[in-house]
């Protein structure tokens, strides 16, 4: 009996252990795969951190966010300005701050005043925002999205004209880097879940009255929540813009939002481990989409499909997931220790109306 | 003065036009709790036949656009939703989402990335001076089109047992199917509506832009999405009614903001809806209560 109870108790870290396991193994696996793989593979990486984050905030509260993505963008766009050389600066994006010219970080500091930034952002709507369910919570969060993509295009005065871009953001972080913050903020987002805010959440998540009534303050809990998360997505913005090294409000819209939350939703919402393999099961399945897109020698057949079907399939996975497995990949639990005869502690099946 | 009743009118057909797409996701709302976000591929779908079909006459290309709104329509409720009835609202809206996504590469792989261009209705395209005033012929005739689509529908809801049951429906649909109305057909009929009016739609956005691309109809669902959550998506009249109210702000911000902000006009007008959101969660025409979900 007390080995179980020993078990038991270990089998929260079990399930972070063999996530951290699971990403590292499947990085240094793409590491062997070629220079094209491993670029497409830190991409995928930054995406996992932004899945992290969404997954704190919406696996947690049960609340939609469509805004997460802002948060990734007021991060990309820190570490675009902090870390562009300044005579670059001077010239490109003259119509900027005087201020702006001269501050500059290095890349590893960057990222996190970029987190830093984000959370900012988070914490300073969250208060308004949180108040919010359901759908509505959904259209603000969305509107948000929006405005920041629209201050971020337009607003020359703290970045490039409309329509530019940033460039000239040094090429420092490699794919062994990159693991590193994506497996930060797994472990980041596991002692969140384990943490008494988030406790009080998924309480509220599924009984919002009964919450209420024992004397959760929701919207206090959901700012933590929100602000938190808010900080890993702008951390993971700048290691976007690490990754990507243009930085353009357009790269950081609606589509972003769009690819994230549809990894979020085929992994399952509703536990990190959801969100870890959601996200890295849609990356390699779009590793797979554009080998054959590209073409892929079997024998002496060259097997490919037409250009442009891979985003056709990406959709269609959502699509069908949500038709026929709403509560995704992992059905809201976590991994569990697989030799223990307690059953696991379910993470709970998201409610049906 | 000529400006301000120039800019009154333009407004008030902008308002219109989203007034009616925000009907149609009213529409498919109150009865299963669909925020559709792929209504703006239903109209995309309906501006590429117009642009396609114009040649061959008005009379052959709108009732095209009509069939075919109503067809994509009635394929994503039988194909996706009506699988998911289960869901919650957030969830169908994420559905939606992926919809939306989907069907925009689908036609970017048939229609290319480029827009598809027509003159269609040209001749609208001129304006028209009343009075020392002058005023676009366009806007007025969509005001036109929209207050007898209105007047028609309104028609149909008030005097038919279809109609009624579809009101039934919208203001509790577990009660509805209880006396005894038929769930399917209301619901497809919400469709079916939805995708005419997607048409509508359609075609005074295609008269205005003569282009068609991919995301045609992205940037006026998520206007159309915003001001139905705003009027009160859960009451048709109210998703009228806040679809028209986003339409004729952004379009009164366009023109009268200084130039140097007009590019934030819509911001202003988001930030509006988060407020309006905050105070006014249930809708702006909604007295009380809150969204059944």
């Amino acid at each position: 009996m007390k080995e179980r109870s020993l078990l038991w108790r270990l089998g929260p870290l079990w399930s972070l252990v063999v996530l951290l396991v699971i990403v590292y193994a499947v990085t240094v696996v793409t590491s062997y795969l070629g220079d094209s793989v491993q670029v497409q593979f830190q991409y995928a990486l930054v995406n996992l951190v932004i899945v992290v984050a969404l997954y704190m905030f919406i696996g947690t509260s049960g609340v939609l966010s469509f805004g997460h993505v802002a948060f990734v963008a007021l991060g990309a766009w820190t570490v675009g300005l902090l870390t562009i050389e300044p005579e670059l600066k001077r010239n490109l994006l003259s119509d900027m701050f005087p201020v702006l010219f001269d501050i500059q970080a290095p890349w590893f500091l960057a990222i996190f005043i970029g987190g830093l930034v984000g959370g900012l952002l988070a914490l300073i709507v969250a208060p308004v925002l949180m108040r919010l369910n359901g759908l509505q919570a959904g259209i603000a969060t969305f509107a948000l999205l929006l405005v920041v993509g629209q201050v971020l295009t337009y607003w020359s005065s703290i970045g490039p004209r409309s329509g530019q871009s940033m460039v000239g953001i040094p090429d420092v972080l490699d794919l062994q880097t990159t693991m590193f913050f994506a497996l930060g903020a797994i472990v980041v987002a596991w002692l969140f879940q384990r943490s008494r805010p988030a406790r009080l959440l998924r309480a509220a998540r599924e009984d919002g009255i009964a919450a209420a009534a024992s004397g959760i303050n929701v919207v206090t809990q959901r700012v933590i929540a929100l602000a938190l998360s808010g900080l890993i997505a702008g951390i993971a913005g700048g290691l976007f813009a690490l990754t990507n090294r243009v930085v353009q409000a357009s790269l950081l819209g609606i589509e972003l939002t769009f690819i994230t939350l549809a990894m979020l939703v085929l992994g399952g919402m509703l536990s990190l481990s959801g969100a870890v393999i959601g996200a890295l099961v849609f990356s390699l399945i779009d590793l797979v989409l554009v080998r054959l897109q590209n073409g892929v020698e079997l024998g002496s057949y060259v097997v490919s499909i037409p250009q442009g079907t891979r985003p056709i399939i990406l959709g269609a996975i959502l699509v069908l997931m949500l038709i026929f497995r709403p509560s995704g990949l992992t059905g809201g639990r976590e991994i569990v220790w697989p030799f223990r005869r307690t059953p696991p502690l379910p993470g709970v099946p998201p409610t049906n109306e | 003065m000529n400006q301000l009743i120039q800019s009154l009118v333009d407004a008030i057909s902008a308002g219109a036009t989203l007034g009616l797409a925000a009907l149609a996701i009213g529409l498919v709302f109150g009865v299963i709790r669909l925020a559709n976000f792929a209504q703006g591929e239903i109209i995309t779908a309906s501006a590429y036949s117009i642009i396609f079909t114009w040649q061959l006459g008005w009379y052959v290309a709108i009732p095209i656009a009509i069939l075919i709104g109503v067809i994509l329509s009635l394929l994503m409720e039988v194909g996706v939703f009506s699988r998911m009835r289960m869901a919650t609202p957030a969830t169908l809206l994420v559905a939606s989402f992926g919809l939306s996504f989907l069907l925009q590469r689908v036609y970017e792989l048939f229609f290319g990335n480029n827009v598809r261009t027509a003159p269609v209705a040209p001749e609208l395209a001129q304006s028209l001076e009343i009075g020392g005033i002058r005023v676009q012929l366009l806007s007025v005739a969509t005001i036109i089109i929209a207050a007898v689509i209105l007047v028609a529908l309104v028609q149909f809801l008030n005097r038919s047992i279809w109609g009624l049951q579809l009101q039934a429906a919208a203001a509790d649909f577990r009660i509805a199917r209880l006396v005894g109305i038929p769930a399917s057909r209301v619901i497809g009929l919400s469709f079916a509506l939805s995708g005419i009016l997607a048409a509508a739609v359609a075609f005074v956005s295609t008269v205005k832009t003569g282009a068609v691309g991919p995301p045609f109809g992205v940037p006026i669902v998520i206007l159309a999405l915003i001001g139905a959550v705003i009027g009160g998506i859960d009451k048709i009249y109210g998703a009228l009614a806040g679809g028209f109210l986003v339409g004729f702000a952004t379009s009164m911000l366009a023109s009268w903001l200084p130039s140097d902000m007009s590019n934030f006009r819509d911001a202003y007008v988001f930030l509006l809806v988060i407020i309006v959101l905050i105070f006014r969660p249930s809708g702006l025409l909604v007295r009380g209560g809150t969204v059944r979900t």
